[in-house]
């Protein structure tokens, strides 16, 4: 077990190496560069910032630099914001879209697990056609349209809800719905579909027969059985919640880290694209990772045995 | 004894009034000063940094022009007058601007301010390993600037000199009427050597070291969130500044800033959906359009064949609406262009584009006009022309004007027009290396004088990129700079753009306006046609 985690940590870190060094050739493939902006400079100055950001070195060496300052956890310099480092992005991004993203996973599980729960065991009745009718919408109609479409009622028409910022906790109501809505729709609808297989086993049967009560059949046995394709996707949504939403924040007006994602592709500001995927990367490997270590506490089927 | 009481209260009730009828002008001032002092302005864009000696980027203009203040500023009927210097001389051969600063200015933290203070900070410009992107706005006009850049010089021999604490000396390489225009630009604000060699490159990063000498000063910094600042109380006019507390709050979607005005939580907003003009110009009474002194207009690549043909690209102008692209297309505010220079500047009241000719374009289409010029150049009917290219860099307003302008030409000239874009650094390095037909452009500009256009069709100039050259125009510009009598460089001016536009190597579309949210209660604001915008002069009635 401890040699299957020690071998997964190097795995880890082979793949961020991997990401790091693609990721870091692509952007350089791309046409212009951190200095081609809507004002071009004149030659002399664009050279003196090459200059003063090594930008001038070779391709080969300018990545070796690189990684030898992200083993210490750095991530450079951005070229576009002077004085700004990308960890800086980071430590003033991260926990803005950290929290955000925590209280939308929260809401996404209280909903979307008891909705997927009662429309499988009401299956076909109208709480089933209700909830499956609240996840269609969810997961056809876009973020950004659920944004506005929320922000118009409750914003502009209603005036119940701030239209930007977390100045007032209030104020979390509606990015918390918009980003949340397709994630607790799609699970909501795999909590259904696959709470509806699992209830068709054998082993229900068995259990049902053993004359355990209802509840018990179904949080004991089907529900442990039931979650195993749940975790698999929540890893990874997970991840995607908590490093956040370019389109939410930008409508919104969120200070949060998605869209660095964006602008600093548009911005050819190679070290906060290299550092902003890393981060991302790592975030969801762990994720991944820790997705495979529930699995044994949910399903005692699954074991990770040494060398396999 | 009640009736005692009764009485002393009557009195004092009394006493009460009379007092209170005596001090009735004094309270209806104090009511004025109640309403807070707050205005809180949605910008759009984070800028990329606000160090005025390094950025170029037009985002960080709200906050610098309110935080800083260079030698001179625009006032509300956009001229230039005095900011940190209270007055200046220029010498009889244009060359020597000696500005008399203010008695004791201040920083924001209470440390003098003196001429020594501008000498540095220019310098400091003027060093590579700052990566200044605002450079050419010193080394084109200072003596001896270039040449210390490029590190052949050294500092003595640039023209920036402090010839004592509130006098400072700037000489230029040659003589430029409009170089004052120019000093009114951020690059020209000064910077506090203590904090910026304290702090290097995080000066501006924290609202403690960010020290400054406008009317209003940092308070607190919070990325990707706003600035919150405050009244300067060491700004040499601060008895004038009315406003307390001044924030800028990044709300990247005008929408969402619409909702937010409407609501009552921002008083006004940079930019202005779109989309929601005709229905603000119609019922609100925040929008705000502002002359832009800038136009829009496309590239034509003037050394490519068939458009080095002047006659070609007249009839591609001629055989645009700029009124549909106006009032359709765009839904906007702007004005139709029949050249490069946007109206705007005057010389003692008599405005540039007085009596200007319309260089044979019109607001409407002239189809036929068009059609004849095209034959004339050998493509009756558009018989023979190849298929011409329309690129432009990914923006759904361009995209828009694009498909109209597509539309346009092959009704009108039976040409057949192929559309294709690209994000904006990999289109611009296609327009740069002359690889396109006809692209989209356009020059907003940096000071309040048509010099700043000019030099866009200059024979190998940095921002000329349709491939243009000709002799008698570059010779006419040139008279133009050197002249220092401003009536005399403007007709000077005119005549360039005769010539120029005789062979319309651009196809122009419209002067811009630049609509803005501000609420009705927010009032002595100015923003100038360069979209700067200055708000010591703000403050708040309701």
């Amino acid at each position: 077990m401890i040699k299957y985690i020690f071998k997964r940590m190097v795995m880890m870190i082979l793949t961020l190496l991997i990401i790091a060094v693609l990721v870091f050739f692509l952007m350089h493939a791309i046409p212009g560069g951190p200095f081609t902006a809507q004002r071009e400079l004149p030659a002399e100055v664009e050279k003196a910032l090459m200059e003063k950001y090594n930008l001038d070195d070779s391709l080969p060496k300018q990545l070796i630099n690189y990684i030898g300052g992200l083993l210490k956890g750095d991530l450079g310099p951005s070229f576009k914001y002077p004085g700004m480092r990308v960890n800086d992005f980071i430590r003033e991004g991260f926990p803005v879209s950290a929290r955000l993203g925590l209280i939308t996973i929260i809401f996404v599980l209280a909903a979307s697990i008891p909705m997927g729960i009662v429309a499988a065991l009401k299956n076909g009745r109208w709480q089933d056609v209700l909830s499956m009718i609240i996840a269609t919408i969810g997961v056809t109609i876009p973020s950004f349209v659920i944004a506005t479409l929320l922000m118009y009622l409750f914003s502009h028409k209603l005036g119940w809800l701030p239209a930007f910022g977390f100045d007032k906790p209030t104020g979390y109501i509606l990015p918390v719905i918009a980003l949340g809505g397709y994630a607790m729709s799609f699970l909501a609808r795999l909590m259904r579909s696959s709470l509806l297989e699992v209830m068709g086993q054998d082993y229900i049967r068995t259990a049902r027969a053993k004359g355990l009560s209802e509840f018990k059949v179904v949080v004991r046995h089907a529900l442990r059985n039931a979650m195993i394709p749940v975790v698999t996707v929540l890893g990874p949504t997970i991840a995607a919640l908590l490093t956040g939403s370019f389109v939410i924040e930008k409508i919104f007006a969120l200070p949060g880290m998605g869209k660095h994602f964006v602008t600093s592709i548009t911005n050819r500001d190679y070290t906060t694209i290299l550092g902003i995927t890393i981060f991302y990367a790592t975030f969801l490997i762990v994720m991944v990772f820790l997705v495979d270590m529930f699995y044994l506490i949910i399903d005692p089927r699954i074991k990770y045995e040494d060398g396999n | 004894m009640k009736k005692i009481l009764a009485l002393m209260c009557i009195l004092l009730l009394a006493a009460a009034m009379v007092f209170a009828g005596g001090n009735q002008e004094e309270a209806e001032d104090t009511i004025v000063e109640e309403v807070e002092q707050t205005l809180t302005f949605a910008l759009q864009n984070e800028p990329d940094g606000i160090d005025p000696g390094i950025t170029n980027n037009s985002f960080a203009s709200p906050i610098l022009f309110n935080v800083f203040e260079g030698l001179v500023v625009y006032d509300a009927d956009n001229s230039i007058v005095g900011g940190s210097a209270e007055s200046w001389t220029i010498s009889d051969d244009g060359l020597t601007y000696t500005f008399k600063l203010r008695d004791n200015l201040k920083w924001s933290d209470g440390s003098p301010l003196t001429a020594e203070d501008f000498v540095y900070s220019y310098l400091r410009v003027l060093d590579p390993a700052l990566g200044a992107q605002y450079t050419g706005m010193i080394t084109d006009y200072i003596a001896g600037a270039a040449e210390y850049y490029a590190g052949t010089a050294d500092a003595d021999s640039v023209g920036i000199k402090a010839v004592n604490d509130t006098t400072l000396e700037l000489t230029l390489t040659q003589p430029a009427a409009y170089f004052i225009g120019i000093l009114g630009m951020w690059v020209y604000s000064p910077v506090n050597e203590a904090t910026a060699t304290t702090n290097g490159d995080k000066w501006t990063l924290s609202a403690d070291s960010y020290i400054s000498n406008g009317p209003f000063m940092m308070k607190e910094i919070s990325f990707g969130e706003g600035y919150e600042m405050v009244k300067n109380p060491n700004y040499w006019n601060a008895e004038n500044v009315k406003l307390e507390t001044l924030n800028f709050r990044f709300i990247p979607d005008p929408s969402t800033a619409l909702v937010a005005l409407d609501k009552g939580d921002i008083d006004g907003s940079y930019e202005v959906p779109s989309a929601d003009l005709p229905n603000l110009k119609a019922t609100s009474d925040a929008l705000q359009i502002i002359p832009s002194y800038g136009t829009t207009y496309y590239e034509v690549n003037c050394s490519k064949a068939p458009y080095d043909n002047p006659k070609v690209r007249l009839a591609l102008a001629m055989a645009i609406d700029r009124t549909a692209l106006i009032e359709n297309v765009l839904q906007s505010t702007d004005n139709p262009a029949f050249s490069m220079i946007a109206p705007g500047y005057s010389v003692d009241g008599v405005a540039y584009d007085e009596g200007r000719s319309n260089y044979g374009l019109s607001a409407t289409a002239d189809v036929k006009g068009a059609q004849a010029m095209l034959a004339e150049a050998g493509y009756p009917d558009g018989k023979g022309f190849p298929v011409l290219e329309l690129s432009y860099y990914t923006n759904e307003t361009v995209k828009n004007i694009v498909e109209a302008m597509q539309q346009m030409w092959e009704e009108n000239l039976g040409i057949e027009v192929n559309v294709s874009t690209e994000e904006w650094a990999v289109y611009y390095e296609n327009i740069q290396a002359l690889n396109y037909d006809v692209g989209a452009m356009g020059w907003g500009a940096d000071y309040m004088h048509p010099m700043t256009f000019f030099p866009l069709r200059v024979t190998d100039a940095t921002y000329n990129n349709s491939g243009y050259s000709n002799p008698a125009y570059d010779a006419l510009v040139k008279d133009a700079q050197a002249e220092t009598n401003a009536a005399k460089a403007m007709k000077i001016m005119r005549d360039a753009e005769d010539v120029l536009m005789a062979d319309m190597p651009l196809i122009p579309l419209y002067y811009r306006t630049s609509p803005k949210m501000m609420a009705p209660y927010v009032k002595g604001w100015t923003i100038t046609p360069l979209n700067n915008m200055y708000l010591s002069g703000a403050y708040i009635e309701k």
